[in-house]
């Protein structure tokens, strides 16, 4: 029951997060709610691993946290060099 | 899961949940960043230490992860409101939003 709704505010977070990845004006915006998106996911595989003992998906949940900054930081470089705004 | 495994997990969604809300509902480039940074590594750091407990030595896992994302994160933030403020303009920034601009304070004491 727990992990049904917690999972549920993740979808609820990860969809707000898509909604300013379309809508977003600027590229900044669209990292940003990609980074949110990405903790949500993280979260929800969190959950799941605690509520049914399988830990089969959790080393996904530390790649993803060491990857996701260097793509931020790739966008950033990419910003400060005028090519996208 | 026991009870107070169940209440961090709620806690850090119901915080993920507000990261998104915010992103989507603040009209300022500079309050959105705001949410997005900060709220989203405590987040993920209460769902961490609620989840740590169910799933044994596998514990060390959610650590790595959630150290690097606190470390990272609101880095990362840092760096991209810093590099849209210098490629932006001042309509999206919002800049009559702001009360003080330290990052402009800054690049006018070092360019006199």
């Amino acid at each position: 029951m727990i992990t049904s709704i917690a999972i549920a505010l993740f979808v609820v977070s990860s969809l707000c997060a898509m909604i300013r990845v379309i809508r977003g004006p600027g590229l900044a915006d669209r990292v940003i709610a990609l980074d949110v998106a990405l903790v949500a996911l993280m979260g929800a595989i969190a959950t799941k691993a605690a509520s049914t003992g399988s830990t089969t998906y959790l080393p996904i949940v530390a790649v993803v946290a060491i990857v996701g900054f260097t793509a931020t930081i790739v966008m950033t470089r990419f910003l400060e060099q005028g090519s996208g705004s | 899961m026991n009870p107070v495994s169940s209440a961090l997990i709620l806690v850090g969604s119901v915080l993920a949940v507000l990261a998104g809300v915010g992103l989507l509902r603040f009209d300022s480039a500079a309050a959105r960043f705001h949410s997005a940074g900060k709220a989203s590594p405590i987040a993920f750091l209460f769902v961490a230490i609620g989840a740590a407990p169910e799933v044994g030595l596998f514990a060390a896992q959610l650590a790595v992860a959630a150290v690097a994302l606190v470390l990272t994160l609101p880095a990362a933030t840092h760096l991209l409101f810093r590099a849209t403020h210098r490629t932006s303009s001042s309509a999206y920034l919002r800049d009559d939003a702001l009360t003080r601009d330290r990052i402009s304070q800054a690049s006018k004491e070092t360019q006199p």
